[in-house]
């Protein structure tokens, strides 16, 4: 484990991060979610790949809140970028056109969308009893933290389909 | 693919060689931006005006890189890598396109135009048409209905047969109530004495049961042999097309879905075809016959029965969207329940050695109870409603029997007429109701015939062109600058080229992951490669038919999958029509022969399920026994004996070495010493052929071979160290 006071990210202009760790410096470091449908900020591994492609770990941030405020920002929000994933708020209706794709109408995070999801018994699915995790015909993922929290049609549309 | 999406406001577009939009940024914020390319430059966009101009020479390589939830463009020099534009992974197929144009312009001065077509795509609903000439989402639901119908074609006249007794056994049940007022009306009401009149009637209803036996019997004998045909043939399609399809789309459904399709789909519509399809025909024709007599008799009685059945018909149709997404959700649970099932009994030895008995029934429990729920979901609504439907539709009824009993008080009406009016009515309302449960059936076969035919109409993404040849082959194979990707913007073989000779043993070295079985995979044609072309005897691959190019390519694999049957069986699987004494032959050359005499019923030993009754080492001889009996030209090795003691090792390896003369070998292992006596080795890195030649070139190389022999030497140093010191 990474103890969050020996650790320098250094953000460059062209958005990347660098790693100031144990008197060595790495450049273009990769942060990885262990557990990306558990949580977002622990368990977050480090590493690095040399110049002959080979991967390294640095090692592993327990929890982003080890860091200081401004560390913690800059980590997240590359977090945030790789994992991009708009966050289902409303679902308004699902259509299914019986040959394997189901047409969502949903409002998101960035904004409101209708996605065209194929084999959607595996792109469309729980990953837990409350985690809604749904995957469009571009790729783009979506999820709802908690289906429960959503309101009551948006619910009953899902429940129809997991 | 059209590379000219989107243009930002303003901008010229004579000069534009490729240009797409942009949606995001990198602290995730949607944004309005457009990535647009020169001859010369790369220019980026935000809200419309240009913030950054590149030029292409700025970089060594521009890189389309996708992260998890987005992508981005980077241009790389050196070590030094520039962050271009940001986007969702909507655009990401389009600028990865734009990535390998790069490339191959930077490899060959040549930049290349794109078309700016896309591939055809559904005008209705935007998805692509994947080479269908109409949309397979969007075409009329009556399409699958009629290709299901058409399926008992072969056996059109058992169906005939099978309609035309129903329809003869309903005329005589119709005939029968106009007897019965007859007898009424003439003998009971008048109380007149038995004559020959009276016995000819009673016979002929005595007799009309027998004659109704006799039709059923025929009726049922035609309708079970369509059924059971229609099944057969339905379930073999399904099998057969499963097994042509390309491992990319076996490798999407797991073996329970699959199993759940050939099996329980393929007989809901095999029901659905005969069963109900005949019903269908003699229910409806009886409603039209019933109805006319109804009419003809009383019009007025008529139209109090009839009054009903149009709200009932509407709200029998609103049922139909809540009745469809239910049991698609059993269909879903049930899959998922065969899945489960599937993966714990294939896992049996796991779950025994780890004493998890327990934590897999509760899984299995509760596959079991989400299926058992969804089908009460489904069915709580169907009992709900049905019977509400019923009582609407019979209301009529009582309507009939108030109004004729006047008219019969009123003598307008004999009561013989009447009884035969009602028993008509009761007849019609027969159909009726079962009609009533056509929206249930319709949506339980929908569900089904959707995933059926969605195999059924896939297409093989790696399958034989009409003109392909059978050819016989000799083993001399050539990577022409060989691409490929399990998706195509992703390569893991990156421009492979090397000529392996007719009769040359070759083994393939690299890192995990470097892309040693995949090259494997595109020999075997697995899998079609997306750039380049594989020759084998100077032929481009996918010219030669898939049954030639199997017959004379033998693997042998490190997980051995022996097929639940003998010894025998399993060896000959190869040759299913070799001699016994070529059977015990190959047995012999694999070493394999003594450890079955051994067995108390020798080559009849079954093996049991995967061959577990055996040790993995007696699995792997009778592998290489198949391999042998399969007579390859093209030998395939894949970590043949990479999980075997040393002791085993040796007996497959002088195996292995009487199996590979005199024919192409492919080798994989990781442990190098296993590949000595291959004749050249292919070194992988990163995707790449690094290095191509005999033990001692690449040695003298100093190279990636050489680093990973000395990195083995190492390793087996040190571990003689350790137990040493232990």
């Amino acid at each position: 484990m990474l103890h969050g006071s020996s650790l320098n990210f250094i953000k460059n202009d062209s958005g990347f991060l660098s790693l100031e760790f144990e008197k060595k410096k790495y450049e273009k470091v990769i942060l990885t979610r262990l557990i990306p449908f558990y949580s977002k900020n622990t368990y977050i591994s480090v590493s690095y790949e040399d110049e002959e492609k080979n991967f390294h770990e640095i090692g592993v941030i327990k929890d982003t809140k080890d860091l200081i405020k401004e560390q913690r920002k800059m980590i997240e929000d590359y977090l945030e970028f790789k994992y991009y994933m708009p966050k289902i708020t409303k679902v308004h209706s699902i259509k299914d056109n019986n040959r394997g794709y189901i047409f969502v109408t949903v409002n998101t995070t960035s904004g409101e969308k209708t996605l065209a999801i194929r084999d959607w018994y595996s792109n469309f699915k729980m990953l837990n009893d409350k985690m809604l995790y749904v995957v469009d015909a571009d790729g783009n993922k979506y999820y709802a933290p908690d289906i429960y929290e959503l309101d009551r049609k948006s619910l009953q549309c899902i429940e129809m389909f997991v | 693919m059209n590379l000219l999406l989107a243009y930002p406001d303003g901008r010229e577009k004579d000069d534009v060689i490729y240009s797409l939009p942009y949606d995001i940024d990198q602290k995730c914020r949607k944004v309005n931006g457009h990535c647009v390319f020169t001859s010369t430059q790369i220019e980026i966009y935000r809200n419309n005006e240009k913030i950054h101009t590149y030029h292409i020479d700025d970089f060594d390589e521009i890189i389309c890189e996708q992260l998890i939830g987005s992508s981005m463009l980077l241009g790389k020099k050196g070590e030094q890598t520039k962050f271009l534009c940001a986007f969702s992974q909507k655009f990401f197929l389009r600028y990865a396109e734009i990535s390998k144009l790069l490339d191959y312009y930077k490899r060959t001065g040549e930049l290349l135009q794109e078309n700016d077509e896309d591939e055809p795509t559904c005008p209705k609903c935007g998805l692509p048409l994947d080479g269908a000439p109409s949309c397979p989402f969007c075409g009329k639901k009556s399409d699958y209905l009629i290709r299901l119908i058409k399926r008992t074609g072969p056996y059109k006249w058992y169906f005939i047969a099978a309609v035309i007794c129903t329809i003869v056994t309903e005329a005589v049940w119709v005939f029968l109530p106009y007897l019965q007022r007859i007898l009424i009306d003439e003998y009971i009401t008048p109380m007149k004495n038995v004559d020959s009149g009276f016995i000819m009637i009673a016979a002929t209803m005595i007799l009309s049961v027998f004659f109704v036996w006799g039709l059923e019997y025929i009726n049922m004998k035609s309708s079970f042999k369509v059924a059971l045909s229609v099944g057969r043939d339905l379930r073999q399609d399904v099998f057969s097309k499963a097994q042509q399809l390309s491992m990319t789309s076996i490798s999407k459904r797991t073996a329970g879905e699959l199993i759940n399709r050939v099996n329980h789909d393929a007989m809901k519509l095999q029901d659905f075809i005969t069963a109900n399809g005949k019903d269908a025909i003699v229910k409806l024709i009886s409603v039209v016959i019933l109805g006319i007599i109804l009419i003809s008799m009383n019009f007025k009685l008529a139209l109090l029965v009839i009054l009903p059945i149009p709200f009932v018909a509407l709200f029998v149709s609103k049922l139909f969207n809540t009745l469809h997404i239910r049991y698609g959700r059993v269909w879903r649970y049930r899959t998922r329940y065969s899945s489960v099932l599937h993966d714990i009994l294939n896992g049996i030895r796991v779950v025994k050695s780890y004493g998890t008995e327990e934590m897999e029934i509760r899984k299995y429990q509760d596959a079991s109870e989400k299926w058992m729920k969804s089908a009460i979901s489904a069915e709580v609504i169907w009992s709900v409603f049905m019977p509400i439907a019923q009582f609407l539709l019979t209301i009529g009824n009582f309507l009939m029997l108030y109004a004729g009993g006047k008219m019969v008080l009123n003598e307008q009406l004999s009561l013989g007429e009447l009884v035969q009016y009602t028993t008509y009515v009761a007849m019609i309302y027969g159909p009726l109701t079962w009609m009533l449960q056509i929206p249930r059936l319709l949506a339980d076969t929908a569900v089904s015939s959707a995933r059926v035919f969605e195999i059924l109409d896939e297409e093989s993404d790696v399958k034989d062109k009409s003109d392909a040849i059978s050819m016989d082959i000799h083993g001399d194979i050539t990577f022409d600058d060989v691409y490929f990707g399990y998706k195509a913007y992703k390569p893991v073989l990156k421009g492979i080229n090397c000529n392996i000779k007719e009769g040359e043993m070759i083994g393939i070295v690299g890192h995990s992951g470097v892309g040693k079985s995949t090259m494997i995979n595109l020999i075997l044609r697995l899998y079609d490669c997306t750039g380049g072309r594989i020759l084998i005897d100077g032929v481009d691959i996918k010219d030669i038919a898939g049954e030639s190019l199997r017959s004379k390519v033998g693997v042998v694999l490190q997980e051995t999958f022996l097929f639940d049957g003998s010894v025998y069986d399993n060896i000959s699987y190869a040759k299913p029509d070799a001699t016994f004494e070529e059977i015990i032959k190959a047995a012999k050359v694999a070493n394999a022969h003594d450890f079955i005499v051994k067995l108390p019923d020798g080559y009849n030993t079954r093996v049991g399920d995967k061959g577990y009754s055996l040790s993995g080492g007696e699995r792997q001889r009778i592998a290489i026994a198949r391999a042998i009996l399969h007579n390859p030209r093209i030998l395939i090795l894949d970590e043949a004996t990479a999980s075997l003691d040393t002791q085993t090792e040796k007996q497959i390896q002088e195996a292995l070495n009487r199996l590979i003369k005199g024919r192409t070998t492919i080798a994989i292992a990781h442990r190098l010493s296993t590949l000595s006596n291959a004749d050249r080795l292919i070194v992988l890195d990163q995707g790449k052929l690094a290095e191509f030649g005999t033990h001692n070139e690449l040695m003298q190389k100093k190279g990636v071979y050489y680093k990973l022999v000395m990195a083995q030497r190492q390793t087996t140093k040190m571990k003689k160290v350790v137990e040493a010191v232990s």
